[in-house]
């Protein structure tokens, strides 16, 4: 086996760096949480359409980072890294979602009081 | 080289299967696996988000969510770590240029950074244990530390994990195994930003919504 070593700087994974991107993510990001921050600073919504603005604009939020910051895409060096993810976020709404609605649907159910 | 004919082989040269075939490299490899465990610290994140939002109404009369957070400092954080996170993005285009002493710089940066958001972390915490406001309080306040804290912990070690890869980025140089331990931080430090997304909307703005 001839022993040719390859310079480590010139692996897929380094050559992906950018400033330009990472600049993007990182103005997308703040900007999209500094919209959150105001719509709740403000009260500008009620309860529940506050929750749903917020709850969309940290989606955007964790979507502009995977692609700007994480690189997840569908390119030869990285698509493993995004079909993981992927698959791990069925995994994430189950244990989330799944959890919460036991609990909220034993609140409903169940008198608890005097808990804290 | 050929495998099958050892039968005695030791352990630490044994080689997979096909070692001809032109697959992952050594820092691929190690990326992938390491990403893999940066997706099952998600899965722990899950779990204290789902403790928190079962939790956050039950605060035994003590202190809700409406008292705890503030808003200004919060965002304040969230500068930091987006800020920390963009500067070590600067370190890796420094790497790709090959410059040791760029890259060893704005890992500094990212370094003082962060450092700067556990600062405010540790303090804002400080200040809320010195009002009797303590995790054993109440269901909220319990879940309210430990996922904050689970987070600023994260911090802590990446920040310790920082100033190892500067001290090998300066005595080793970018040898393969230097270069995958930071491409292997990079994915750490910016999970965090991901991970302080969530804490912010659904802890911070939630809390006074």
């Amino acid at each position: 086996m001839s022993h040719q070593q390859p310079n480590p700087l010139d692996h897929p994974e380094v050559r992906l760096a950018s400033t330009r991107g990472y600049l993007t993510g990182f103005l997308l990001s703040l900007a999209l949480m500094g919209l959150s921050f105001g719509l709740v600073a403000t009260h500008a919504l009620s309860q529940f359409y506050g929750r749903v603005a917020i709850s969309t604009i940290a989606l955007l939020g964790v979507l502009a980072q995977t692609h700007f910051l994480f690189h997840l895409d569908w390119s030869e060096t990285q698509r493993w890294h995004t079909l993981g993810f992927w698959l791990t976020v069925p995994l994430l709404v189950l244990l989330l979602g799944l959890s919460i609605w036991m609990f909220h649907s034993l609140d409903a159910r169940a008198v608890m009081s005097g808990m804290g | 080289m050929s495998s099958n004919e050892a039968e005695t082989e030791d352990a630490g040269s044994i080689v997979l299967w096909n070692d001809a075939h032109p697959g992952p490299d050594m820092i691929s490899t190690r990326t992938l696996g390491f990403w893999l465990y940066m997706l099952t610290d998600a899965m722990l994140f899950a779990s204290i988000f789902t403790a928190y939002a079962i939790l956050w109404h039950n605060n035994a009369g003590g202190p809700g969510a409406e008292q705890v957070v503030h808003l200004v400092p919060a965002f304040v954080e969230t500068a930091l770590v987006f800020a920390s996170v963009f500067a070590f993005g600067i370190a890796m285009a420094a790497l790709k240029r090959g410059r040791q002493g760029s890259v060893v710089r704005w890992i500094g940066v990212a370094f003082l950074l962060g450092a700067g958001f556990l600062g405010m972390e540790i303090h804002e915490f400080a200040a809320l244990a010195q009002q009797g406001i303590v995790p054993e309080r109440s269901g909220f306040l319990s879940s309210y530390y430990t996922l904050v804290l689970t987070h600023g912990l994260h911090m802590l070690f990446g920040l310790l994990w920082m100033a190892v890869m500067v001290a090998q980025v300066l005595r080793q140089g970018f040898t393969e195994g230097v270069v995958y331990r930071l491409l292997n931080l990079r994915i750490f430090w910016h999970f965090q930003a991901l991970i302080w997304v969530f804490i912010f909307t659904f802890v911070y703005l939630q809390g006074k919504l």
